[in-house]
């Protein structure tokens, strides 16, 4: 970038002051445009991101698009310039992510966890490159790794669905066991044990997982069997899953609400879906994706940027509950009162949440729910 | 062949035209996306490195197709047996401790035979008993896929990625190009396409193969054993799939990822069909594709043009190269040479 802008600056300057008094000294006129570009350069100072994305690429309505929100806000506020590239296939990722390099980015964004190894590949390669990885971690300290505490939001999340549940009895259909898939179910499930310590309720979690994350058919069948087995809440963890767990919840409320009275809920993952199917989608546990790699590059204008691993939580806004514009009449004022007064504690460091440890599915038992004052 | 050279160059040419009209309506300058997408396939030594890079697994399937549209079959199954084969060297690669250059050539060999045999099948049972060898082998296309899926997110599963651990060092195919990707399987590409176009237009297995193609009941009647050449045909179709998974894991990714082909073996079928079922020009058209691919990264970057765009203006190139038998009859029905 620096090199670009030099000659750009060094084009202009030649065209208006060719004259004969620079052609004289040339040495001097050198030295005057270097300097008058350092100052640009300086005064100026233009940043230059560059996207580069999966093989979903833009428009999957997941965290592609939602990176891409973040830059473009970016773009807007700080005035950097920004461009993507989409992967076509995997063979792709390396080429691509050393094209954004030597184009002379001051940041690339990888977004996608299969992107992971390549980014790592390239961040040894050049050392001097700034990267940002969202949602995996690549350990060099040219490399930022975006990821998020998913147990937090899922605890409150948790803490909700057990609340707002008649049937004491919630679900949870998840995609596929990857660790940020686990840290939202355990989440959840400990959210879910907090109320029954608290509020002496009897909410029991029921746990399937999908196995893949476009599996819509199956993820809708297992929700309306959790439905069946009595749970009127299913969060739904995750993919293009959410879809199908969308329409089991809209489908089983048509059927059975005016017999029972009981409005079956799907509870929306990563971005705000609540518009998907208004009014059986209680919330969405959001992953601002956006807002994450909009810090980052805030970072980065004000010179703060640091690789290393950051850990985004519900602190600073990275996670947290869609603001339940279709369902707000199901959610009684103060259960949502002590909704956010869980998630404040959470914030602050005043409760723990746990986390699932690698290889082990058992972080759970070890939780004990502490008794809190509402 | 020169004629074929000509419409070929001719069907380019088209491609690129109409493409610039696309290009004009979307309001971005068709002359410098052009310059991006030749630029970053062919514009530095790196660039080339990459593109030949691509080229690889795409000779590899387009070979393989090659050999079932000579025979009068079609293999479908290229992408199933690119996966087992991909696999299978993945496995040999991490599991089994061989020294150099030992490690890899058993791994392609193995690879190769598992392809063989998944070839192998679908001919057998087109001979034996008359099943559609295109349904058959589309079939199996699940059960290698399923079958590769499940073991990257089960028991070969490393770390949390659908992915295997990485092959041991001794298994890799050998950069030929320090600093770039650009590895031996290249070389061995090249190498099998002449000796294929050698085998094809010298041997008597070769003219065997091409009758059997041509014309299956002649054939038999003049003493041809079509049903073996057909079996033939499609096990040798299968090896060469298999090998394109496997140097592509062996060469450039040195573990097995659940999504490491695009659809290679698809691609295969075009590459096949645009080199007009010749190995050389199987090797043309694989370079022209991977022209297409390597330089896309570029004018998304440079031209800023996006993704889908580029796609479009490939398959309109695609589209002009495969229709291109046209126009020889549209030449010969106004009686001009060309």
């Amino acid at each position: 970038m620096l090199g670009e802008d030099f000659s750009e600056v060094a084009l202009h300057f030649d065209k208006i002051q060719s004259e004969e008094f620079f052609r004289e000294v040339g040495a001097l006129r050198k030295l005057l445009l270097l300097l008058l570009a350092l100052v640009a350069v300086l005064v100026f100072p233009k940043y230059f991101v560059v996207m580069v994305t999966d093989t979903a690429g833009l428009g999957d309505k997941s965290f592609n698009d939602s990176v891409w929100a973040g830059i473009q806000k970016a773009v807007k506020d700080f005035g950097i310039e920004a461009r993507v590239i989409q992967s076509m296939e995997m063979a792709d990722y390396v080429p691509n992510l050393e094209e954004a390099v030597k184009s002379g980015a001051d940041l690339v964004v990888a977004v996608g966890f299969l992107i992971r190894d390549s980014v790592e590949q390239v961040a040894k390669k050049y050392p001097n490159a700034k990267f940002v990885m969202i949602d995996a971690v690549v350990d060099q300290p040219n490399v930022m790794s975006m990821v998020f505490r998913e147990q937090e939001i899922g605890f409150v999340t948790g803490v909700l669905a057990a609340l707002v549940s008649k049937t004491q009895k919630i679900g949870w259909v998840g995609g596929m066991f990857i660790p940020p898939v686990e840290r939202f179910e355990v989440g959840y499930r400990a959210g879910a044990e907090f109320v029954n310590v608290n509020f002496g309720r009897h909410v029991k979690v029921l746990i399937s997982y999908v196995g893949s994350f476009e599996n819509v058919p199956k993820a809708k069948s297992l929700a309306l069997q959790q439905f069946a087995q009595g749970a009127d809440i299913v969060f739904a963890g995750g993919g293009k899953n959410t879809l199908g767990i969308f329409e089991a919840a809209k489908e089983y409320s048509m059927r059975y609400e005016k017999k029972d009275g009981i409005r079956r809920f799907a509870i929306g993952v990563d971005q705000d879906q609540d518009w998907l199917q208004p009014g059986y989608i209680l919330t969405s546990a959001m992953k601002r994706v956006d807002v994450a790699v909009y810090s980052a590059i805030k970072d980065l204008v004000e010179g703060k940027w640091k690789g290393g691993i950051h850990s985004l939580g519900l602190a600073g806004n990275y996670l947290s509950l869609s603001p339940m514009k279709y369902t707000r009449q199901f959610v009684p004022k103060e259960t949502l009162e002590i909704v956010n007064k869980v998630a404040s504690m959470i914030k602050d460091g005043k409760l723990y949440v746990p986390v699932p440890l690698p290889k082990t599915r058992d972080e759970l038992k070890k939780f004990n729910a502490p008794k809190v004052e509402f | 062949m020169k004629r074929e050279f000509a419409y070929s160059a001719i069907s380019v040419a088209l491609g690129l035209l109409l493409g610039a009209a696309f290009l004009m309506l979307t309001g971005k300058d068709p002359l410098s996306t052009y310059r991006w997408m030749f630029y970053g396939a062919w514009g530095k030594p790196s660039f080339i490195a990459e593109t030949m890079t691509r080229t690889t697994p795409l000779i590899f399937t387009g070979l393989a197709l090659m050999m079932g549209f000579r025979a009068g079959v079609f293999n479908i199954g290229a992408e199933g047996q690119l996966l087992m084969g991909g696999i299978t060297a993945a496995v040999i690669g991490i599991y089994v401790h061989l020294p150099f250059p030992i490690h890899p050539l058993l791994a392609l060999v193995t690879a190769a035979l598992v392809g063989g045999a998944l070839g192998y099948i679908p001919g057998v049972l087109k001979v034996k008993r008359g099943l559609n060898e295109v349904v058959v082998t589309i079939l199996m296309n699940y059960v290698a896929i399923y079958f590769t899926n499940y073991l990257v997110r089960g028991p070969l599963k490393s770390g949390y990625l659908p992915r295997t651990a990485p092959i041991a060092e001794s298994a890799q195919i050998p950069i030929i190009f320090p600093g770039t990707r650009l590895h031996a399987g290249f070389v061995l590409a090249i190498f099998l396409a002449v000796i294929l176009k050698t085998v094809i237009d010298k041997s008597t297995w070769g003219y065997e193969l091409k009758a059997t193609g041509y014309n299956p009941f002649a054939s038999l009647f003049g003493g041809i054993k079509t049903s073996k050449m057909v079996v033939l045909a499609m096990t040798f179709s299968g090896a060469l799939a298999a090998a394109a998974g496997a140097v592509e894991i062996l060469g450039l990714h040195h573990r097995f990822y659940g999504q490491f082909s695009p659809g290679y073996g698809f691609d295969g079928i075009m590459v096949a069909l645009i080199g007009r079922n010749d190995p050389i020009g199987v090797i043309f058209a694989a370079m022209l594709l991977a022209t297409l691919r390597t330089g896309a990264g570029l004018v998304q970057l440079r031209a800023g043009v996006s993704k889908e765009i580029i796609w479009v203006i490939q398959a309109l190139i695609i589209l002009f190269v495969s229709i291109s038998q046209i126009y020889d009859m549209w030449f010969r029905k106004r009686g001009e040479q060309f």
